[in-house]
């Protein structure tokens, strides 16, 4: 089960973030998220010198911990994703097309001309999409 | 010299240029966005929209007229059918509905299911009273105008404000009656 995904501007500026448990471990989600940064800042700039890697905007986990599994993109434009989740054994396929389909939905509500960029993504489409494709993860992962 | 045959809006639609739905999209978001923050007010907005739209309409209607070989329509009726199923799918790519006709036949509802100007759109809080696609209402203001039809063009129902389709009301005010800029005697 995904418990929160993040987007993260160019200049780590949180634009999204939303979780989804009933327990009051925001705050506990939030750190990792914010953890979760500097691994991708290391990645980023220590990339292996292996070719595919550079256009490579999916990378991988980040972060295994006891009870969380996070995982990160980063797209072109320097806007980073981030997933949390408290399955441990996660497909890899399956953590890449949530990222597609987190990224149109991403590329969909940036297009609002209401949206200013590099602000605070406050779209309600946005979030039910989002909520929308969190569930579907779940539902599509064998258990 | 063989009749032109009217065209539908299928086969106009298969022939004008086209250009990408999505950069006309963010253009059309960029002139609204651009707009509230030139004029501040979203009634001013509003106005400057729905001169634009009469601007373009005035223009729009000679290459609508050119293309489509529609001949002259015998009344208000069959304008309205005219500007629903050529009109829109020329220029937008959509049709649209004729309902909400009044006993005399001068009021219809032009109703819109789907609109490729608003895509990704979402109408803040803020901007409530915006009429997001005032364009148009301009737009056919304008093209009617130019055939000798005066005309008054309002919003009824937006989806951008929750509601389930877009719905413009055209309402015929007056038919001018063609004028020659000479008289008989001169």
């Amino acid at each position: 089960m995904i418990v929160c995904v993040a987007v993260v501007g160019h200049q780590n500026n949180p634009l999204y973030l939303q979780s989804f448990t009933d327990s009051d471990d925001d705050l506990k989600l939030h750190h990792i998220v914010h953890c979760s940064l500097d691994v991708i800042d290391d990645a980023v700039n220590n990339p292996k010198k292996t070719g595919p890697t550079l256009s490579e905007t999916f990378l991988g986990l980040l972060y295994p911990s006891e009870n969380y599994r996070v995982y990160g993109y980063l797209t072109n434009t320097k806007v980073k994703f981030i997933m949390v989740t408290t399955d441990l054994d996660v497909r890899d396929v399956d953590v890449r097309s949530f990222f597609r389909r987190f990224h149109a939905a991403y590329v969909n509500a940036v297009s609002n001309p209401f949206h200013v960029p590099g602000k605070k993504i406050t779209s309600t489409t946005f979030a039910e999409r989002v909520s929308g494709i969190v569930k579907s993860f779940g539902s599509s992962t064998p258990a | 010299m063989a009749r032109l045959v009217p065209r539908s809006g299928d086969a106009v639609f298969a022939n004008v240029e086209r250009v990408n739905a999505e950069l006309f999209t963010l253009t059309y978001g960029a002139i609204v966005r651009q707009l509230i923050t030139d004029l501040e007010e979203v009634e001013e907005v509003n106005k400057q929209l729905d001169q634009m739209g009469y601007n373009i309409g005035i223009r729009l209607i000679d290459e609508f007229l050119a293309k489509s070989n529609v001949s002259r329509c015998v009344d208000f009726k069959e304008t309205a059918d005219v500007i629903a199923k050529v009109g829109f799918k020329m220029f937008l790519g959509v049709t649209a509905s004729v309902t909400n006709w009044d006993a005399d036949g001068t009021s219809c509802s032009l109703i819109l299911e789907e609109n490729p100007l608003v895509d990704f759109v979402e109408l803040p809080d803020m901007y409530q009273g915006l009429h997001y696609c005032n364009i148009l209402s301009g737009v056919i203001r304008g093209a009617l105008e130019m055939v000798s039809m005066k005309t008054e063009v309002t919003w009824v129902r937006d989806m951008l404000r929750g509601d389930d389709a877009y719905e413009l009301q055209v309402k015929l005010l007056k038919q001018v009656p063609e004028e020659y800029p000479y008289k008989d005697d001169e």
